[in-house]
Parts: C-alpha cells; structure tokens; sequence
C-alpha cells in the first residue's frame, strides 16, 4: 500500500446514488481520501466521475449515500456550502467573469473582506490576489489585467489559483481540491507546472482529486486511481500496481453480447462512396480529417468529449463551416451555409438533445414527423391535413411507434417513441446520410433494442449513417467500420464486420 | 503519444490564435465610440462650422445633456445585468410632476413641502424601480413587458396628481436654479454629473458593481459563492429608477413646471446612447464610462441635425437606424466556438 494510504482520513463517500429522471448516473459509488493525497478518477464519458465531483461540491445532491469530510457528516446545500468545509473545485466549464479582472475574480464574493463604508480597497485586493498568484508561481500576469485578454492556459491556471484561496481560508484545516479535466486546454508545460503545483499543495496536507481522460498524466501525479464504468466503482489501484493496459482493462469491463446490437443483421455496405471529406478542417477544434462514407454502412466516430467528433458532424450536417479541406457528397463538391442547405443535398443531423433541438414538443406527432417535407405536403403553400395525417399513420405503422393517434402530443410519448418520431421526420425527409447522435441516450432498455433494430433496417436501405454511440460498446457494435478521434485527429480505424468487431480495449487505447 | 503531441500543439495553437484574434476586435470595437464621436465632431464642424464649433453651442449642448445623461446612466446598469427598462418616459415624467406639486407652486398651496417635496418626486421613482424588480424577480415576468406596464401606471398617476392642469413652480430659489452656472456649466448640468461621479463610484468600487458584472455574464456564478442573483437585479432596478427620478426632478425645475411630458421622448435616445456607448445587450459588458460616450454622441448628433436644419422626423429616423446599426456590430456571433 502506498504511504498516504496509512495518512488520516480526509473524506469518504459511501454508497453515492445518484438517479436523474430516467437514468442512474451513480450506482452505490465509493471513495476515500487521506490527507496529502491526490487521487485519480478514470473512466469513459459517462462513467460517472463528473456527476461525483458535483455532489462532492455540493452542485447536485445524491439520492442516497452518505459522505464525510474531516471524519465528520458532510452534506453540503451548494458550493460555498462546500467551500465552507475546505472542498474547492475547478469546474469543467470554466466559472471565471471574463468582463472583470483577474483580483475582482479572485475575491469574488468576498469583496466584503476589502471593504470600508462599502467602498472596495483594490490596491488591497490586487496586493492579496498577487500573493495568491504567486502562491501558484504565476507572478508574471497582473491582476488588474481583465480575464478576456488572457488565454484559456492562463485563465484555468487563475481557476485554480481561486479554488487554492480556499485552502488559504481554511487556515490549519486540511482541505480538498477538485480538477475536473483540469489539463485539456494546457500545454505540456503548463500541465507540467499544473502537476508541480498539485504536488505543492499535497506536500501540505490537503488532497487533491484529479480527473483526466489522459491516463498517462493521471499515472504520473495521482497515488491512487479509482476507476469507474456505468456509474459504479469497478476498482481502486495503487498507482504503482497500474499500467494504461490494466486501467483500460477495468473501464471497459466485460463485453455485451452480440444479440443485444442486432449484429447478425448487420449488412454489408455498397461499393458506392457517398460521401467523401479531405483534410477536412475547423480551426483550433479538429483537422486533418479523411473519411469515405458508402451507401448503406455504419460508420462510427469514437472519441471522448472534447475529441471533435460532434464538431465534425456539425461541419458535415452543414452547421458549422469548415475552415479548410473539402467535402464531397455523391460526387459532387459541397459548401453548405446551413442545415438546410445540407439538407437540400441528402445529409440530415438527429441532434442529442432531442428534447431541445429534435422534436417540438407542443405539436402533434403528426406535426413533427411533417416539419422537414412540408413543402411536399402542400398545394399553394397550404398543407394538406390529409396528406400529414396519411404519412403519419405510414410512419407510426413501420416505426411501431405507440401512440393513440397521429394527433397525440409529443410530450404525451415516451422517450423511446420521441426518438421513433425524430428517426420518422429524417426518413420523411429523404435523406441520404443520417447523423445519429446518440441516439439511445435517455430511452430505456427495451426501447434501444428496437431503436437498432431501425438503425439496421434503415442502413438496410441503402442510407449511409454515421454513428456517434452513446456508449463504446454501442458503437463497436453498430458500426460496419469505427474511426477514433483524439484531440481533433483520427488517430484510428478499424474494421467492424460481423465476425471482426475490433476490441474495446484497442479502440480506448487510441481514444486516451 | 508523438502524434498527439504534435498534432494537439497545432490545434491548441490555432485555437490561440482565433481567441487573439476575438480580443483584437474587440479592442477595436472598444474604441469604435470614441472614434465615431470625433468623427462627428468633425464632420459638424466642417458643414455648419461657427455655428457649432463655437463655446455658446458647447454650453448648450451642455445644457441639454444633463437628463439625457441622468436617464442613460439608469439604463446602463438595468442593460448590463441583460434586462431593459421601458419605464423610463413614465417614471421621468411621474417624478417631475409630484416635485411640481410638493413644491410652491401656483394650484397646490397645501402642499409646500420645499426640498422634502423634490424627495417625494424622486422617491416615486425609486419605488417603482424596486416593485418593477421585485415584479420582474419573483413573479418572473420579463423586465421589457414589467416596465413597460409601468410606464403608463406612471404616467396616469402623474396626469392624475395635477388633474390635467400642470402646476407652475413658484419657489424662488428653485425658479432661479435654471439660470445658475459654475465655472460655464448650468447648475443641472452639475448636478448630473455629481450623479455620474456616486454611479462609476457604485459601478468600480463596490462589491455590488462587480456583481451586476457577473449577473450580466453567468448568472450560476454568484449562486456559486453565494451571492443573491435576485437581490442584484432588485437593486439595479432601484438605482434605475433613482437615476430617473433626479432626473424628473431636474427636468421639472429646469423647465419651471411639473408635467408628465417632460419624460417623452426621452426613452429611445437613452437605449441609443447606452448601446452606441458600447454596453452590449446581452449583458456584462461596458458600463457608465462607456454611456457618457454614448450619450455624448447622441447629443452631438441631434445638435449637429438641428443646426443643419434637418427635419425631426428625418432626426428621430436616424436615431432608430443608428441603434439597430450599433446592435448589429456588438451583438455576439459564432459563439458556438468561444464557449467550447
């Protein structure tokens, strides 16, 4: 066992559950950490690693469990709750006022401290926040610089310098400190002094959690490493005992078998090339990117966020313009300015949030499935009542889609119906290429099962999709061929035929 | 690992650079005020030369910038937290007729309250600001639809106040303040910009101007430390409504009378001036600093029209053009990128 192991308990979750309307993100989760600790969480998007940090910090609540934090009770109501009790966290999404400079940021909501008569001291401010800076050895910037003139290094290293203000607060107590992916906008330098830092910090006492899809950066610093898949703890290695094999090992688990994808339905594409982008770009997100697409093959795209892979399907669904290379659908060279213009040439996205961006929830499914050929529909600009009922009642029969009538609202369906609806409009509008974006996501099990059954029967069709899958093995699974995207490249791809479904633990290794 | 290295440092870089680039514009875009109110300055100086180039129209436009300024100032703050406030031509007007009825004045003798009576006048304003904030807060009903509602509350209680005939003012001192000056610079000038001195010090040194940054900007932050998004917007409001209320109470004196009229027209020239002056729409970006610009620009502008004899109407059209142009350069694009 490692020595920091045999340190006095800091904090400990026990038996974390976390149920959102439809899913259970957190399944009994465990976690302990000693002082002068940094503890390192790994697992796929998904997995579960950002919904603890947010019940840690107190941005979400568990459904049950319990957690203590100094060998006392710990339920904190909201961050600073949290920050009361020497828990600080580096979001994600970084939670710096870009319109203030870097002191205001600093001290934000603790002007009180600065102030006489409600007047701000700010020399005293920017005096106390370059202490702080240089506390995490960055005295070259200015706090009186404005948060927008700096770059993302520089802003997510003053992030962390505000969460370390905490530990400075809680004065001899002990505290714990929360990076969430704190390294994908850092250079090698910067995380390399990132990693300096965090050491600092353990050297004092206080613990650090440390979340990273790079497994190579999360077995240099960390001590330990807790490995989570589907929302559960799979295991807890000390890091000495780790490899990145062993790590990809424990996050892919066991296989689902072959039934479950439909696989022995799996066709054989076309020869024909539908769809093809060369050295297809958009600057700062991905680049270099060539892929062929045929009639009637799945092709799925794997990578974690962050990799590109949805900024690659917002530039071929014509949401996004590419900022170089060239995109060529049935032969021909496209530029669309729109979805509609994408559209208009056989190539139609399902966006993930299908109850924001997929479906209008206050129409009829009738409505919805009719939204995007309406024009068909109609004579002289009026649309035919008739006519989107008649192709309702054909969608709602060949997409076994439950519903009393054609007329029934989309909010009165289930999630999986939802979808059949959305999956109906794209077939209504006949297109080519579908973009499935997560397509499973939020529908229950029985609902998948039937939801791949169509994505089968359509590429059975002849139509091309690309396959953005909810989880790895969904997307091995479907695919007829799998590219893997890291850090805006395809640093992979593999065939996906029925007998040679490529391993996860191949395509992880790329992926991280 | 060789090739995301290399691979990862060209798009890290590439990303830099597109974020330099954001930062360059808008640096220019800083400046753009500034410049365009020179610009004018030129210009008008060039086509009407003595006649406005000369120290007696700098007096006058500083005459007529003062409650310009006053209702733009209000403003500034109720558009940075990403709200709008449509009272404006009400509550000004409200405010100056209570100050004309509270003080001497020819119809209502009773109630000659001296200075207490300019409190009432701007004390209405001040509470109408708060109740349109507690309304827009609790009741969550969106800030244009709340005050607009209470621009014509406003203006029927100030008709009612003085039941159609509006009082004269006949205090001695306050009928003499109008002509008053100081170093050149009307009295309500003055006063103005004493006003203009407590909001850059509210804005700039206080907890609560750096909040009304962050409403403007990511309302989940202050919740985050703790800070009470609510109670921010409620005392935006409030200011807003103190600033319009001096502002009444101004226009009242200046004009020796008080009228629910001295508030028309004063709305949509504040908007301009607000957002010509570079505070964007959406919230969390310029300030007080920035208006004064803005209504510098409007104010030269009209000035300059009227000298050239340009039709009103022809002026209150370039107004509305002028704002839906500063709105189309500072409306923020292709954000999809920069909140990657």
């Amino acid at each position: 066992m490692a020595n920091t192991i045999d340190n006095k308990l800091l904090f400990s979750a026990k038996n974390i559950d976390k149920h959102y309307a439809a899913t259970h993100a957190l399944k009994g989760v465990e976690l302990d950490v000693h002082e002068g600790e940094i503890v390192g969480l790994v697992g796929e998007n998904g997995a579960g690693k950002s919904t603890l940090l947010k019940i840690i910090i107190g941005a979400e609540s568990p459904t049950s469990g319990e957690m203590t934090m100094h060998g006392e009770p710990y339920d904190p109501k909201n961050p600073l709750d949290a920050n009361a009790n020497g828990i600080g966290m580096v979001f994600q999404e970084q939670s710096l006022i870009v319109s203030l400079t870097v002191g205001q940021n600093l001290f934000f909501g603790h002007e009180r401290e600065f102030s006489k008569f409600g007047i701000i001291n700010w020399p005293k401010v920017y005096k106390e926040a370059q202490q702080v800076l240089e506390e995490v050895d960055i005295s070259n910037i200015n706090p009186r610089k404005r948060v927008n003139e700096l770059n993302f290094a520089t802003r997510q290293m003053i992030e962390i310098a505000k969460v370390m203000n905490v530990t400075r607060q809680a004065g001899d107590q002990k505290c714990l400190i929360l990076l969430d992916e704190p390294t994908s906008v850092l250079s090698e330098t910067e995380t390399k002094n990132l990693f300096v830092q965090m050491r600092k910090i353990a050297a004092k006492g206080h613990a650090v959690i440390f979340v990273s899809h790079r497994l190579d950066e999360v077995l240099e610093i960390s001590d330990r490493i807790y490995v989570y898949k589907d929302g559960a703890s799979v295991g807890m290695l000390d890091t000495k005992d780790a490899s990145e094999i062993k790590l990809y090992e424990m996050m892919v688990g066991r296989t689902t078998s072959s039934e479950y994808y439909q696989i022995d339905k799996q066709s054989k594409p076309q020869e024909e090339v539908i769809l093809e982008a060369s050295d297809l770009g958009l600057a700062g997100i991905f680049k270099h990117i060539n892929l062929k697409l045929h009639k009637g093959e799945i092709l799925g795209v794997c990578g974690v966020v962050g990799s590109g892979k949805e900024e690659i399907c917002e530039v071929l669904c014509g949401d996004e313009k590419p900022t170089s290379g060239e995109l060529i659908i049935k032969g021909k060279k496209v530029n669309f300015s729109s979805p509609s213009k994408g559209l208009r040439e056989g190539i139609l996205m399902i966006p993930k949030e299908r109850l924001f961006e997929g479906i209008v929830r206050t129409l009829s499914v009738q409505n919805n499935i009719a939204l995007s050929n309406l024009k068909k529909l109609s004579k002289f600009s009026f649309v035919s009542a008739a006519k989107v009922k008649k192709q309702a009642l054909h969608w709602i029969d060949q997409m076994r889609i439950k519903t009393n009538s054609p007329k029934e609202l989309m909010i009165q369906l289930s999630g999986g119906n939802q979808q059949k609806v959305v999956f109906s409009r794209a077939l209504a509008s006949e297109c080519d290429i579908l973009i499935l974006n997560h397509p499973t996501r939020g529908v229950d099990v029985g609902a998948k099962e039937e939801i791949y059954t169509l994505v089968r029967e359509i590429a059975a069709l002849g139509k091309a999709i690309i396959l953005l899958g909810d989880t790895l093995d969904e997307c091995i699974g479907m695919s007829n061929r799998v590219i893997v995207m890291k850090d805006g490249l395809i640093t992979g791809e593999f065939d996906s035929g029925i007998y040679n479904k490529p391993s996860q633990v191949d395509v992880v290794s790329l992926m991280m | 690992m060789a090739i995301r290295n290399s691979g990862n440092m060209s798009i890290t870089e590439e990303f830099a650079a597109k974020i330099k680039r954001d930062n360059q514009k808008e640096r220019i875009m800083k400046l753009a005020p500034v410049i365009v109110l020179f610009a004018l300055i030129l210009i008008f100086s060039i086509v009407c030369g003595k006649d406005f180039a000369s120290l007696k129209n700098l007096v006058a436009v500083l005459n007529q910038l003062a409650i310009p300024l006053l209702v733009a100032i209000g403003l500034t703050f109720v558009i940075m937290i990403g709200g709008i406030d449509l009272s404006i031509n009400g509550t000004v007007g409200m405010a100056a007729s209570l100050v004309g009825i509270f003080v001497m004045n020819n119809r209502f003798t009773q109630f000659n309250l001296g200075i207490g009576g300019i409190l009432i006048g701007i004390l209405s304003s001040v509470l109408v600001g708060f109740l349109a904030g507690l309304i827009h807060v609790y009741l969550r009903i969106p800030s244009f639809m709340v005050t607009f509602a209470f621009m014509y509350v406003c203006k029927g209680i100030g008709l009612l106040s003085y039941s159609g005939e509006p009082p004269t003012i006949l205090d001695p001192v306050l009928a003499e303040l109008p002509k008053k000056s100081f170093i050149g610079i009307p009295f309500i000038t003055w006063m103005a910009l004493i006003v203009l001195g407590i909001c850059i010090l509210i804005q700039e040194y206080t907890a609560f101007g750096r909040y009304i940054y962050a409403v403007g900007t990511d309302e989940s932050i202050l919740s985050a430390v703790g800070v009470s998004v609510k109670k921010v917007k409620v005392k935006v409001f409030t200011l807003a409504g103190l600033c319009f209320g001096i502002a009444g109470a101004l226009a009242a004196i200046r004009l020796g009378q008080g009228q629910v009229n001295v508030g028309e027209g004063l709305m949509f020239p504040a908007q301009a001036a607000v957002v010509v002056g570079g505070t964007s729409l959406a919230g969390g970006k310029g300030g007080v600093i920035n208006t004064i610009v803005g209504v510098l620009v409007m104010r030269v502008l009209s000035n300059g029209l009227v000298l050239m004899g340009v039709n009103p109407y022809i002026r209150t059209g370039i107004e509305g053009i002028i704002i839906l142009v500063a709105v189309a350069l500072t409306v923020a694009r292709g954000a999809k990128v920069i909140s990657k």
